[in-house]
């Protein structure tokens, strides 16, 4: 449904006195990838990798600095300001902070109608109607409509949230980081109720997040990134029990578990480096655990190729480890 | 090893009075903090957690309402009772604490060096100057590269992990006996956590303290604790050693974290549910706190009409009475 190439977004920076271009911040380099319908996609990374800009550049609320994005095989890329509005309604996202994504001074009647009035010919009752059933389908009852964000706790408030995304009866959803503001007990339930919605409504969902364990409860496929890059591509199922890049697989080693008592774990040393000036050929060589001499000097193009069918790993540390 | 006592909790209570209500944050917590041991506290938010620690750091806001608070035993002192200008000589000296926060809890105006050798010159009586050897020596500690340069950093030109161990660097340099970690490494990344997490577990061995560390995951407890603790609603719903507590839980609650925890090792599945919410302190369900989100209830609790209170159905292992009896019919 969505396909993605080569896209990049680059932030100027600028400063001094006359304002000049100063360098880039690059925030998401060459990624390539396809969301086929009704497929929930992952998308894991520390933060500064690039998570977010990635997702907001797919449906052009950040401009993409180079690259083409599909959506119905139409390129949107070049497509005008009105034709862009059209297909807003399509597009919904779910944001992180339920405490600052919704706005204080709205009702939530207001909050979850304001896409039917711009969108939509409906007339009162109709929106009225629309906006009930969808608050239903979240979990909450009519009596809250006249309320204030602020008289809701935060899973409630994202449940608003997600009502204001699904009110316009949207293709594809990117849900930015949804569940990891909640509490473990609130996050299951809004888990389960995005897989639900997901049936209802059919939807196509980008979902991004930094924890492993929660993609792995609920994406079909994840994609792993890095500094930009994408450097780890493959289903759920195999990326977990059989992680081929070393990032990914420090990622599920060192993430705290219940009932794993893990003694050799690789800890990565240092910090994801500045994407002003990242590392020259491969991003992910100054945290390597084993780097060949060649990525170690930065002379190793980054890339990824397909190791096994539809598992993508970066070429560099295919042939490290 | 030595199961010596060093902090000794009992019947802990903190309320506030908010408005015209009260809001029971504690309500009867009572734990032993043993030494060299690390002592997790797990909840959600607004379980008491963190006002348990404040509690014991005597950092509370001054709404309290002055009942019967209980007691905080260490050295032979009851710290509820101390004066303020005692329990200054105790707090970041012989206990100290560490918070979620590194971007807020470092104050953004000075540089590490005077931050850090601040404390070293108000509890050790050194100089300046070798405070501020002191504190090159404690940045090194905690694995900051070149601690000469960065002893001279502000707090914004460091990394969340790298302001993390400037904190950790600045709890220790007194030699506290026992650290409070409150969700230390709740704000980082999960590489930059893993290292955090050695490296807290590296000073235990090395400096032989005792860590409470509150946090909110159950994996990172099993990673780093040896005992544990589950608070709910400012109540203690169960206390026991890490691993019993994982292979044996015995409260609900307990058993429904740890169901509900998402696992990455586990085939995806069916997400397990708790249903509802923590309800609010100002007005706690009567009887049984956790009987509003209870997977079974008996009729009794149902009602309002158990009551709460630690038993010790296995040695070391204690759990709230009315779970236990509501899980024990099954």
């Amino acid at each position: 449904m969505i396909k993605v190439k080569n896209l990049k977004k680059y932030f100027p920076i600028t400063g001094g006195f006359f304002n000049n271009k100063l360098g880039n911040v690059k925030a998401v380099e060459n990624v390539t990838f396809e969301i086929p319908e009704g497929e929930i996609l992952g998308l894991v990374g520390e933060s500064g990798s690039g998570k977010t800009t990635l997702g907001r550049s797919i449906i052009r609320l950040i401009e993409p600095s180079e690259g083409e994005i599909f959506y119905n095989n139409k390129n949107i890329i070049n497509f005008s300001d009105a034709e862009m509005r059209k297909l807003r309604k399509d597009f919904q996202i779910i944001f992180q902070d339920p405490y600052a994504s919704l706005d204080p001074r709205k009702k939530v009647f207001n909050i979850i109608a304001q896409g039917l009035k711009i969108h939509t010919n409906m007339n009162k009752q109709e929106i009225y109607d629309k906006v009930n059933s969808t608050l239903k389908d979240v979990g909450l009852q009519e009596e809250h409509l006249n309320r204030y964000p602020h008289e809701f706790s935060g899973g409630q408030r994202q449940r608003i949230g997600i009502a204001r995304a699904l009110v316009l009866d949207p293709k594809f959803i990117i849900a930015d980081e949804p569940v990891s503001a909640l509490d473990v007990t609130i996050q299951a339930q809004i888990l389960n109720l995005i897989l639900e919605l997901k049936e209802k409504y059919s939807l196509t969902i980008l979902f991004i997040s930094h924890d492993l364990s929660v993609i792995n409860q609920i994406a079909d496929r994840v994609m792993v990134m890095y500094l930009g890059h994408l450097v780890e591509v493959a289903s759920t199922k195999n990326l977990f029990s059989k992680p081929r890049h070393p990032y990914t697989k420090s990622l599920i080693e060192t993430a705290p578990q219940i009932f794993r008592e893990n003694k050799n774990k690789v800890l990565l040393k240092g910090d994801i480096p500045s994407p002003i000036n990242p590392p020259s050929g491969c991003v992910f060589r100054t945290r390597c655990p084993n780097p060949t001499h060649d990525c170690q000097e930065g002379n190793i193009k980054m890339g990824l190729i397909e190791v096994s069918p539809n598992h993508w790993v970066d070429q560099c540390c295919v042939n490290c480890s | 090893m030595s199961e010596e006592t060093l902090l000794s909790i009992q019947n802990l209570k903190t309320h506030f009075t908010v408005g015209n209500s009260v809001v029971k944050a504690v309500d009867g917590v009572s734990f032993d903090l043993k030494a060299g041991k690390t002592f997790a506290i797990v909840g959600e938010s607004g379980s008491g957690k963190s006002i348990t620690a404040l509690s014991i750091m005597s950092l509370l806001p001054n709404n309290l309402t002055s009942t019967d608070r209980g007691k905080i035993l260490f050295n032979n002192q009851d710290l509820i009772s101390l004066e303020e200008k005692e329990m200054r000589k105790i707090r970041g000296n012989s206990i100290s604490m560490i918070f979620q926060e590194p971007m807020t809890s470092l104050n953004p105006v000075y540089d590490l060096s005077f931050q850090i050798s601040e404390v070293i010159m108000l509890h050790q009586n050194k100089n300046k100057k070798d405070a501020r050897k002191i504190a090159i020596e404690m940045l090194d500690l905690v694995g900051i590269p070149e601690p000469q340069k960065r002893i001279d950093s502000f707090p914004h030109e460091l990394s969340g992990g790298m302001r993390q161990r400037a904190m950790i660097a600045m709890a220790l340099s007194c030699n506290p006996k026992i650290l409070i970690a409150d969700e230390p490494t709740t704000a980082l990344d999960v590489t930059i956590q893993a290292q955090i997490i050695e490296l807290m577990q590296e000073l235990q061995k090395k400096l032989r303290m005792s860590i409470i560390f509150i946090t909110h995951d159950l994996g990172v407890v099993s990673e780093i604790s040896d005992h544990v603790m589950v608070m709910y609603l400012g109540n203690v719903m169960e206390i026991a050693g890490t691993k019993e507590l994982f292979s044996n839980p015995l409260h609900s609650y307990t058993k429904s974290l740890i169901d509900i925890a998402p696992q990455i090792t586990e085939e995806k599945r069916k997400i397990r549910v708790l249903k509802g919410e923590i309800p609010s302190p100002i007005n706690p369900p009567s009887g049984c706190v956790f009987r509003t989100r209870c997977p079974n209830p008996t009729h009794d609790c149902e009602h309002g009409k158990s009551h709460m209170g630690l038993i010790e159905p296995i040695p070391g292992h204690f759990v709230d009475q009315c779970c236990y009896e509501c899980n024990k019919n099954d």
